[in-house]
């Protein structure tokens, strides 16, 4: 290809993934009535930064990333603003099929065409990437990112956190990143900025606990692909707008508790959702499930709950204590499916379940994703054990089974009904 | 005198049941989908009513099932034709024992549904996405052999010798898949019993992910060729409950629930 063809593919791809997300967008927001006022604020940004191309966060030199195990605070405490790569859109994916098989995921796909494509404003510039090797993929993709010209630091990840070698490799490979850190920033993680990013953290992550420990009101007060939304902006955000934002939307949540408000029908079953991680614009599946009338009161994912649920714990303020709490947090309570066990993901959504008063479980896996489609066997096992039904789905990023997806979920609310009926 | 309709719009048919407020079928109707899906939803309920001698006034509740449903106005509710299907199975198959599982192949898709004593749905799984191995792939290879849908039963039974592997149950395929055989020699007889046996692979590993459960009933449009019936139950070793409304179990799940809509509205006031 020419020079000038090239960059007109590019730009005719820039476009088609503008308009794939205003329209994801418009569906959010306006074929749900009764939206927070304060989700105003999500819908504008999106709209900005996904469809008009307006920077996002402000702050040092972006460093992107590519999973939940990538710690922020260390980018942060060196100077940079970290940035999520992951990407959900089906433009992206299908830019990205030239470089990966034809059965891999849709979502490591999507971000590999992301980053061959004209970066959107707010990655730009981009000074390098932190790519965790966690599944096979997304290892692998972190040397097409390289060959692509990008900086790369392929943060190593162990394959079981339970034991003591694991955790080893672990905290010696943090270690090496923040080491290494000043490379990509210019500047070298100190105690005064660790701690302070710390803090500046946890501080967003208290105002999502808050919102999330409101999703367990009955009738709920949230819609999912609302909740799925905010976890989403977290991606790019700045992280003091975002904090704020978060917090406006819970104040106003809890007005409308006192006002006897409901975002879905008062009886609405309320759905958990697991498996691979919905990121804007693949908001498919959570859409699809409230559309038939249920309600997502959680999540179990890694675009949303897993990445902000968990918290650094310090018990020194000292540099190295610091370091190695920050290794802690982003290994221990990680429920990612690549881990050799799985207990920890199921007692976690077992927990989830009961504390939210789930009716039925909605595991989504990606086709290709390897990882979520074995981990489905034994989960599902459990959670049948507890008596809670799951639907599996298994689906990509193209729009082209939503018809076939919408009589499963219609089907699955439909039985969670006639259970509740039968119950009571 | 109230009565109750159930429409089921699919790809391929529309069909209509209309009960009493027993439960009874007392009327039932399949038409072509066709283009106009819409006028011709409506003119299959005109038509059965006025077969019936059943006014509309009297028609109390109509729910809509199938890929039309929602599309479709006129009905009072929609229902997803899963829980139709369950609740329609197991009511028709009341007489042949204690329906677990049922198997529908319609003309887009194919599922396997395992439910309870009351016909609530416990599990089920579909096909993703594609065709192959349902209604339309039988449609098409009927086509490319010359053959009428309704005669491909006699063909499986007279086979001699081993039907062929068909190794593509995609619909767009089958035209080649079938061309190659006739071209290799096979008989008519032997495609449609390798057909037939490659579809009840298919579905069986279907109902192998559900888990059979009590007497399995198999419904849709081809749960009228016997032969699919025989190469089926041969490949689930077990006998298949085929109902006398196999294209309609759907429409007449739609119109039982439609029934009991109508009867919880009259409750509350």
């Amino acid at each position: 290809m020419t020079d000038d063809s090239q960059a007109r593919r590019r730009e005719l791809v820039h476009k088609q993934n503008n308009r794939e997300a205003a329209h994801a967008l418009d569906q959010l927001e306006k074929e749900f009535p009764d939206n927070p006022e304060t989700m105003a604020y999500f819908y504008d940004l999106f709209r900005r930064v996904h469809c008009e191309d307006a920077p996002a966060a402000d702050g040092g030199p972006l460093i992107g990333t590519t999973c939940v195990q990538v710690p922020d605070e260390l980018i942060r405490a060196a100077g940079g603003t970290p940035v999520r790569l992951c990407n959900g859109a089906h433009t992206m994916d299908q830019v990205g099929s030239d470089m990966m098989p034809t059965k891999s995921c849709s979502l490591v796909k999507a971000t590999l065409g992301l980053l061959h494509s004209d970066l959107p404003a707010y990655l730009e510039p981009l000074k390098g990437i932190v790519n965790a090797t966690t599944c096979d993929q997304k290892t692998k993709a972190g040397r097409i990112m390289e060959e692509a010209g990008y900086t790369v630091h392929h943060l190593e990840v162990p394959p079981s956190k339970g034991s003591e070698a694991g955790r080893q490799y672990w905290r010696d490979s943090i270690r090496e990143f923040a080491a290494s850190l000043p490379g990509l920033t210019g500047r070298k993680v100190t105690r005064k900025g660790l701690a302070k990013a710390i803090l500046d953290n946890s501080r967003a992550q208290q105002a999502y606990r808050k919102l999330h420990r409101l999703r367990q009101e009955k009738p709920a007060l949230l819609l999912g692909k609302d909740a799925f939304l905010v976890g989403n902006a977290f991606f790019f955000d700045d992280l003091e707008r975002w904090t704020e934002a978060v917090e406006a939307l819970v104040a106003e949540l809890e007005r409308r508790k006192a006002d006897g408000f409901s975002a879905a029908q008062s009886r609405a079953p309320r759905v958990l959702f697991t498996g691979s991680p919905p990121v804007f614009p693949n908001l498919k599946v959570p859409v699809l499930i409230e559309q038939a009338g249920a309600v997502i009161v959680a999540d179990e994912t890694c675009s949303s709950n897993r990445m902000l649920y968990d918290a650094v714990t310090v018990d020194e303020w000292n540099l190295y204590d610091m370091v190695d709490a920050v290794a802690d947090r982003y290994l221990k309570p990680c429920t990612c499916p690549i881990f050799t066990n799985d207990d920890d993901r199921k007692r976690r959504l077992l927990d989830l379940a009961r504390s939210f008063d789930v009716e039925g479980v909605v595991y989504q896996a990606f086709a290709g994703c390897q990882v979520f489609e074995m981990e489905y066997r034994s989960i599902n096992q459990a959670l049948d054990e507890a008596g809670i039904p799951c639907l599996y789905i298994e689906t990509d990023y193209s729009p082209d089974d939503v018809g076939q997806l919408s009589t499963r979920v219609e089907a699955f609310i439909e039985s969670l009904k006639a259970r509740r009926r039968r119950s009571q | 005198m109230s009565f109750f309709a159930g429409i089921d719009i699919g790809s391929t048919a529309i069909k209509v049941a209309l009960t009493d407020e027993e439960d009874r079928l007392v009327a039932h109707k399949a038409t072509p989908t066709g283009s106009h899906f819409h006028r011709n939803a409506q003119e299959a309920l005109a038509a059965l009513l006025r077969e019936a001698g059943v006014s509309r006034e009297t028609v109390r509740f109509l729910t809509a099932t199938g890929y039309g449903r929602k599309l479709f106005r006129e009905a009072d509710e929609s229902i997803s034709e899963i829980t139709a299907n369950a609740i329609g199975a197991k009511k028709a198959g009341a007489e042949h024992g204690d329906i677990g599982t049922i198997i529908n192949i319609g003309g887009q898709d194919s599922k396997a549904i395992r439910v309870d004593d009351e016909g609530n749905v416990l599990q089920f799984a579909m096909n993703d996405k594609c065709a192959a191995g349902t209604g339309r792939f039988l449609d098409m290879a009927a086509r490319n052999l010359e053959l009428d849908l309704e005669e491909l039963g006699d063909y499986h039974f007279n086979l001699k010798g081993a039907p062929p592997d068909i190794n593509s149950t995609c619909a767009v395929f089958a035209e080649s898949e079938v061309i190659g055989l006739l071209a290799k020699g096979y008989s008519r007889e032997e495609i449609v019993a390798g057909i037939h046996y490659s579809i009840a692979k298919r579905t069986a590993r279907l109902v192998k992910r559900v888990g059979v459960n009590g007497r399995v009933y198999f419904d849709g449009g081809p749960a009228l060729n016997r032969g699919l019936v025989a190469a089926l139950e041969e490949e689930l070793m077990q006998e298949l409950v085929i109902p006398d409304i196999a294209q309609v179990t759907t429409a007449y799940g739609a119109a039982i629930l439609a029934r009991e809509a109508w009867a919880d509205e009259s409750m509350a006031g």
